[in-house]
């Protein structure tokens, strides 16, 4: 026997979720779309007659996908965080990759599926009752020789009005994902509120990068600027002043000097962002679920 | 079958335990006895892989159970004190959780919610606590886990439903199986188990079968003072002192374990000794 994964007992594990979650996953999908309507009926009543454009379709799912992963994630592992439900759990017959996957399944895959189901369902709906009542009220205003223009719905993967080579949406996306492997990860360590414990802990994290960056790598850079993103440096032209007694810094592009850091680092690193920061908060997710004792 | 060599175990600065070694085999049950924060209940989260050792070793059935590897987990069936049940109806704890264990026998599990008088088609949400307790003994049973550990068990259970978790186990024990029952409760197991455990501040005090206990030690009530004041332990009531001597004349008496368990944590010393020829 497998030890360590074994496909049919993960699919029984899935089968056991559902079993025991569906009440509540059925609401919680509800109250999404119940949600995500009333959005998009807030908008049209306070600005009716611009409709909702792509920016404000594509900016509610993100919003949306971003506080509701999340929010899902960080109680992904909560039964953990109570004595009886983390036993119950941890004494079920499948290896821990076989639970930590089951829940990523559902977390991570699942969940970004419906998510995005109802936001195009309740999006069509929305639009076209919006278009057929904004044309009625339009057809009255124009000429019939005039052109109705209806709101498209959007690709929320794609921006067409944006798009560069790299499509910056893709990027959001990923992010989505690192983001909630991060609150993935805080609902194992995080027994109790391990929302607002994840957001304080990635807060202190991120303050410590500032200070760190602040502190220790600024001062030891000439004066200058990032230039163009993170990937080169401006080092500002410094010179004495003419009377001898101090220095002047300002910025020459004759005499600036720029400093980039080669492409194939920033390839890397778009790579991470992109394939390797998020599994590697779900494999920190499963040595801490490894260790977890009751 | 679970070998325990020199276990230490503390939670943050309180030690619980500090150089437990004890052996159980399989075919018994043993009744783990012992006061309320002993570390009973440690002990058996140790034995499933729930809390980790400081120091020593842990072996269940072959396995480290620390690691929790799906093959020792579905060997394994622990019935907390305090447990969780989902919100679903029987048969869906059946069909979706009874797969786990390759044992797992159906027409069993239904005998026991017979037996325990647990309605078959009612939902766990509509259950009293008892009631969910016999599901989970129930289902504990029929997965016909090599290993079933038992803590408090009959907490929470009626008078007559404690008489039908003795019956029922009774007759749920086969050579394969390994069961320990943890309980403060003795006289809840007295006609059960076959193997006394008494821990003690981390320590194993007494540890016995109960053929032992019968051929060694006598149960009676005493009127005669010079009896009581020899006996190894005794305990004056309204009808006479109840008293434990040492057995000479070779006749087994009906074992008085929450006397024996009085007996092993006061005046341990004189009653263990008759064990030691």
């Amino acid at each position: 026997m497998n030890q360590l994964f074994d496909a049919g007992r993960w699919w029984l594990l899935v089968g056991k979720h559902w079993s025991e979650n569906r009440k509540k996953y059925t609401l919680s999908l509800i109250a999404i779309a119940g949600l995500l309507l009333f959005w998009f009926i807030v908008i049209l009543a306070v600005d009716g007659h611009r409709g909702i454009g792509t920016t404000m379709q594509s900016t509610t799912y993100y919003f949306g996908l971003f506080v509701v992963g999340c929010l899902y994630a960080s109680i992904l592992f909560a039964d953990l965080g109570s004595k009886t439900r983390g036993l119950n759990y941890l004494v079920v017959p499948a290896s821990h990759l076989e639970k930590l996957c089951c829940s990523l399944f559902y977390a991570v895959i699942l969940f970004f599926a419906c998510y995005t189901a109802i936001f195009y369902i309740v999006d069509v709906l929305v639009l076209k009752t919006a278009n057929a009542i904004g044309y009625s009220y339009w057809a009255k205003h124009h000429l019939p020789t005039d052109i109705f223009e209806p709101q498209k719905i959007v690709n929320v993967f794609y921006l067409p009005e944006h798009s560069r080579s790299d499509n910056d949406l893709i990027y959001l996306l990923m992010t989505y994902f690192v983001v909630q492997s991060v609150f993935i990860l805080g609902s194992i360590y995080f027994a109790k509120f391990s929302f607002i414990k994840t957001v304080i802990a990635s807060l202190l994290i991120g303050l410590l990068i500032t200070f760190i960056v602040g502190k220790l790598i600024i001062p030891i850079l000439p004066p200058g600027s990032y230039h163009n993103g993170m990937n080169s440096y401006q080092a500002y032209t410094v010179k004495d002043t003419p009377s001898g007694d101090g220095i002047m810094i300002y910025s020459d592009a004759a005499t600036d000097k720029l400093v980039s850091l080669p492409g194939w680092i920033n390839t890397i690193l778009l790579f991470l962002l992109k394939f390797a920061f998020a599994p590697l908060f779900w494999l920190a997710a499963y040595f801490r679920l490894k260790e977890k004792e009751i | 079958m679970i070998a325990i060599q020199n276990l230490h175990f503390a939670y943050r600065k309180k030690p619980v335990f500090t150089g437990l070694s004890l052996q159980l085999q399989p075919g018994h049950i043993y009744g783990l006895l012992g006061k309320n924060g002993t570390g009973k209940s440690t002990l058996l989260r140790n034995i499933a892989g729930l809390l980790f050792p400081d120091k020593g070793k842990i072996e269940v059935l072959g396995f480290t159970p620390g690691k929790r590897e799906p093959s020792f987990l579905q060997e394994i069936f622990m019935v907390p004190e305090e447990f969780y049940l989902p919100d679903v109806p029987l048969w869906h704890l059946v069909q979706h959780h009874a797969p786990f264990y390759p044992k797992f026998n159906k027409a069993q599990f239904e005998k026991y919610i017979a037996e325990f008088e647990v309605p078959a088609g009612s939902t766990l949400q509509n259950m009293s606590y008892g009631q969910k307790k016999k599901v989970l003994i129930s289902f504990g049973l029929a997965s016909n886990a090599s290993m079933l550990l038992m803590d408090e068990p009959t907490n929470g259970l009626d008078i007559m439903s404690k008489s039908q978790f003795r019956k029922v186990m009774a007759g749920a024990l086969d050579e394969n199986k390994c069961i320990v029952i943890s309980t403060h409760q003795v006289k809840d197991l007295e006609n059960l188990i076959d193997r006394v455990t008494i821990i003690d501040e981390g320590k194993i005090l007494f540890d016995q079968t109960i053929g032992a206990i019968s051929r060694k030690l006598s149960f009676q009530i005493s009127f005669d003072s010079e009896e009581v004041k020899n006996a190894l332990y005794s305990e004056s009531s309204l009808r006479g002192a109840a008293i434990i001597t040492t057995n000479t004349e070779g006749e087994e008496s009906k074992l008085d374990l929450e006397l024996l368990y009085k007996a092993i944590v006061l005046n341990g010393a004189a009653v263990t000794s008759v064990f030691k020829d």
